[in-house]
């Protein structure tokens, strides 16, 4: 990667931009994010196949957009995150350079958010054929199987809520679970507090969500918590005809039409 | 401590046949926070009210729970008891023990049961209840009438005669609508044109009327007495200041054979044209789609020969912005056309006609100046046919109502056509007879037996042609189902008449329901017969249901009393029932996130950006913001926040989980 490195490089030195946002070498052999806020740090980034952590998860945060414009190494699923997060107003041109990085480790440097766009609708989400597999398999059980399924998967989980803090979609300065006047979802790590739980969070993605496994990978229980999203993903295309992330914001399952076929309204 | 108040009404024998009331009031009685649990007979009544104003005094309350009818019913009469005993209005709040209980149930343990499982979540509600004040808005007093047929002209010259400002559109170049077309009215058969021509020309001289013809509704934002409506002028090709009317243009258009529309295809127009010599305004309007300038790119013939220069060749559609305080919806029906009576050879015989375009042949001003002569060949038709119901009164049609006014248009049809040919013979099937209405049974009497129309009860399976006769297939029900067979000159449907086409459009443009069939809907069939559920928009006329001219003059003049009321006042006062935003203390502001998903969410367009910016002017943060003058306190930007920042007041999330606990806890 000395591609980005010599770019990043530069973006500091010209003041460009005040933080580059990439991976680094962490501990054994896993990856972390680095915050380059000096030139003599961007020696330090790097890029391979074990950087999957989704690094817009950083972009919304206070702490960093506080630092001023951010820029930021981009694979497919971060740059995804970036257009949904934009459509959601929560980063824009004049707080974000992208630094998009290909499938085959290519970086392309975008001059500005729709060409990000423009690169992101090329490709797809499709979920990988494991998942499917998975996802297959749950649909021929019986309910009575599936609820089991369920719960016995849920059960460890102890709400150490890494899914919600390593989901860049997972923004909000106050989460759902943490509104507690009244507590609608229930605190405590019990067998309906993790159900709700994760149910409120698959929902909350349902039309949001790029699949890009990140509360998956967080989850120190390995809890397959991206089925969830993963089906919501499958609903949405076979009952909304799918999505993308656009700046367009024509967010699928939060837009007004007054042909909706609910006619409710009416 | 909360001191709730709670009354339970037996609503006569309505509830207490079903429900013990008694035990209804004195369970609730024994919950935390009840003060004060009381059953009457009538709790609406003067003594019921008195009983809620002395309790509210006597024990202070804070909160009143009335069991009683639905809140659609009593909810404002108990609020105002309320108010009027010196507690906040909204502290109030109805268990609705009659629909949702005592009609519905059968008498016994369970549906008491019940009844205190209602009253329960109520007083849990109440409990979390806040005063809450109405919210006022102004009121822009213009009206908006969308139709220029008789229901919007009624309406129009109405309002304006109260002294508001009208603006009428209609789509046509013309206003008049159908009642326009028709050759006599019935029950009393006097000239449709000779008594509706004044009222055109009244609306056209009217100081607080401006008409917009060849005009239609192009979107609508907005709230009751604070509409802001863009009109599409769409071009006429024409200087309206400098045309005088004089109809050289008309004489001279070369393209001569395009339908009429005015006389439903019977007779021809040519591209630049009046609709009828009676219009108003009496100003030709160039059909874009057949002058040969616009298709071809050659002629101008009318601009050589107009004598003042008023033709615009490259005049554009133009967008026109009105602020409006109500809105009049009167733009009326349309009749089935052909292909949709395949077995009636509608569209195949020219000689198969709809009344409407009877109208047209029996008109002074139509193509035939009143002689009814058939289109096919131009032969005054010795035996006519009339059909009753045809498309109407039909569930395999899609059609299973009435149209309502056909039995009367088809009597008249038949006399006029007897008054008109006295050798001639014609024929009605119907299925039944229906002439409720002032001088309508004796109309249709007059008709049987002063002209001799040959009233058959039946209907007609198909019509063919054979030896240039309609031959008329049907049964006489009347004489067992004896077939009959008619050989005529001509035949009339009394096509049903439908919803106008874009009307579906329109009700979305407006946010007014419809109903399966398109026609929109009155906010209640019996009570609001011209209101719709969108405050500020009224009905009149055919687009509600098939109505004749007295009823549609009768609700455009409703409608009319309805928007002059509304005009009657300074300030509307709405109820506060509407989602807000939260707003918290520094450095949080709001729990909101502003990603503005409830943006697109919102059906109304109610909510809208708000900047939170420091004392030197630097943005903080951007939230959302309800309007509280648009919002409907529909729930669904509520339903669709993430971060639960808003709230609808007096559906607040305390609120609401306080009733799910006191249904799930046990007491």
């Amino acid at each position: 990667m000395v591609d980005l490195i010599k770019r990043a490089k530069e973006l500091i030195e010209t003041s460009a931009v005040r933080v580059v946002i990439g991976y680094e070498q962490g501990i054994g052999n896993k990856t972390r994010a680095l915050f380059v806020e000096k030139a003599e740090d961007a020696g330090k980034l790097i890029f391979d196949s074990r950087c999957v952590q989704n690094l817009a998860v950083y972009i919304t945060k206070k702490e960093i957009k506080e630092k001023g414009k951010m820029a930021i190494a981009a694979t497919l699923p971060v740059m995804r995150s970036i257009i949904q997060l934009a459509s959601e107003f929560q980063v824009n041109d004049n707080n974000l350079l992208v630094l998009g990085i290909t499938a085959e480790s290519k970086l392309i440097e975008f001059a500005n958010l729709v060409e990000v766009e423009t690169f992101v609708h090329q490709y797809q989400i499709e979920i990988d054929a494991r998942n499917k597999e998975m996802l297959d398999k749950l649909g021929k059980m019986t309910q009575a199987e599936r609820w089991k399924f369920w719960i016995d998967e849920l059960a460890p989980c102890f709400k150490c809520y890494a899914c919600r803090a390593a989901c860049p979609m997972c923004y909000c300065h106050r989460c759902t679970v943490d509104f507690n006047q009244p507590q609608w979802i229930p605190v405590p790590s019990h067998e309906l507090g993790n159900l709700e739980w994760h149910i409120m969070r698959a929902m909350h993605l349902t039309g949001r969500c790029i699949d890009c496994d990140a509360c998956y990978n967080a989850c120190p229980l390995s809890i397959p918590i991206n089925l969830l999203t993963k089906k919501m993903l499958e609903d949405a295309k076979e009952h909304f005809g799918g999505y993308q992330p656009s700046l367009k914001g024509d967010h699928l399952m939060s837009t007004y039409k007054p042909d909706d076929k609910e006619n409710f309204i009416h | 401590m909360s001191k709730i108040g709670v009354f339970v009404c037996h609503c006569g024998e309505n509830i207490s046949s079903t429900v013990d009331c008694e035990k209804v009031a004195a369970t609730v009685g024994k919950y935390d926070g009840v003060a004060f649990s009381v059953d009457y007979k009538y709790m609406c009544s003067d003594p019921g009210q008195s009983i809620i104003k002395n309790a509210i005094a006597e024990k202070g309350l804070t909160g009143v729970v009335v069991a009683a009818c639905s809140p659609r019913m009593h909810e404002p009469t108990f609020r105002k008891v309320c108010a009027e005993a010196g507690l906040n209005p909204y502290m109030c709040e109805m268990a609705n023990l009659r629909e949702h209980c005592s009609w519905v149930h059968e008498k016994g343990e369970a549906t008491t049961e019940k009844a205190i499982d209602l009253v329960r979540i109520l007083v849990e509600k109440v409990k979390y209840n806040q005063s809450l004040n109405s919210i006022k808005v102004p009121v822009t007093k213009t009206a908006l009438v969308i139709g220029g047929g008789i229901a919007g002209i009624q309406a129009s010259l109405d309002i304006a005669n109260t002294g508001h400002k009208v603006i009428l559109i209609e789509k046509d170049p013309s206003i008049g609508g159908h009642m326009s077309q028709l050759s006599e009215t019935f029950p009393t058969l006097d000239c449709s044109q000779c008594i509706l021509t004044p009222r055109m020309v009244e609306v056209a001289q009217h100081p607080n009327i401006t008409l917009y013809t060849y005009a239609e509704l192009e979107s609508l934002e907005g709230f009751i007495g604070n509409f802001k409506a863009k009109i599409r002028k769409k071009s006429k090709s024409l200087d309206e200041k400098l045309c005088t009317g004089c109809g050289l243009c008309t004489t001279k258009c070369p393209t001569k054979k395009i339908p009429s529309e005015f006389n439903e295809g019977l007779g021809n127009r040519t591209a630049i044209y009046v609709p009828f010599p009676q219009a108003v305004p009496n100003k030709p309007v160039i059909d874009r789609i057949h002058c040969t300038y616009y298709t071809k790119g050659k002629c101008k013939i009318c601009e050589k020969v107009c004598p003042t220069g008023a033709i615009r060749f490259d005049q554009e559609d133009q967008i026109v912005e009105v602020e409006v305080g109500a809105i009049v919806v009167a733009t009326g029906f349309a009749v089935k056309r052909p292909d949709f009576f395949p077995e009636y050879g509608y569209g195949k015989y020219a000689d198969v006609i709809t009344g409407l375009q009877f109208e047209r042949l029996a008109s002074a001003s139509g193509p035939t100046l009143g002689e009814i002569r058939r289109p096919s060949d131009g032969k005054i038709p010795e035996k006519i046919v009339f059909l009753a119901c045809a498309g109407s009164r039909d569930p395999a049609k899609g059609i299973p109502y009435c149209s309502k006014i056909c039995c009367m248009y088809i009597a008249k049809h038949a006399m006029l056509y007897q008054h008109k040919v006295h050798s001639g013979k014609s024929y009605v099937f119907y299925m039944d007879i229906r002439a409720g209405g002032k001088m309508y049974e004796e109309f249709v009497r007059r008709a049987i037996e002063d002209d001799g129309v040959n009233y058959i009860r039946g209907r007609v399976s198909k019509i063919y042609e054979k030896n240039g006769k309609l031959i008329v297939s049907g049964v006489d029900t009347l004489l067992n189902a004896m077939p009959v067979e008619i050989e005529a000159d001509m035949v009339v449907l009394a096509t049903a008449g439908v919803a106008n086409e874009g009307a579906e459009e329109l009700a979305q443009k407006l946010h007014i329901s419809y109903d399966p069939y398109k026609f929109f809907a009155e906010a209640h069939p019996k009570l609001k017969p011209v209101e719709t559920n969108t405050g500020g928009i009224f009905l009149a006329g055919s687009c509600q249901a098939p109505r004749d001219i007295p009823e549609s003059v009768a609700m455009a003049s409703g409608a009319a009393v309805k928007v002059a009321g509304l005009f009657s006042q300074d300030e509307l006062t709405r109820e506060p029932i509407i989602a807000v935003v939260n707003r918290q203390a520094a450095p949080v502001y709001s729990s909101c996130v502003g990603c503005f998903l409830c943006v697109s969410a919102c059906p109304y367009q109610a909510i809208e950006k708000e900047e939170i910016k420091n004392r030197t002017g630097d943005l903080i943060k951007s939230i959302a913001k309800v309007n509280p003058g648009l919002c409907q306190g529909c729930g669904t930007c509520v339903a669709f926040c993430r971060t639960k920042s808003i709230d609808i007041q007096g559906y607040t999330h305390e609120q609401m989980y306080s009733e799910v606990m006191a249904l799930l806890n046990e007491y």
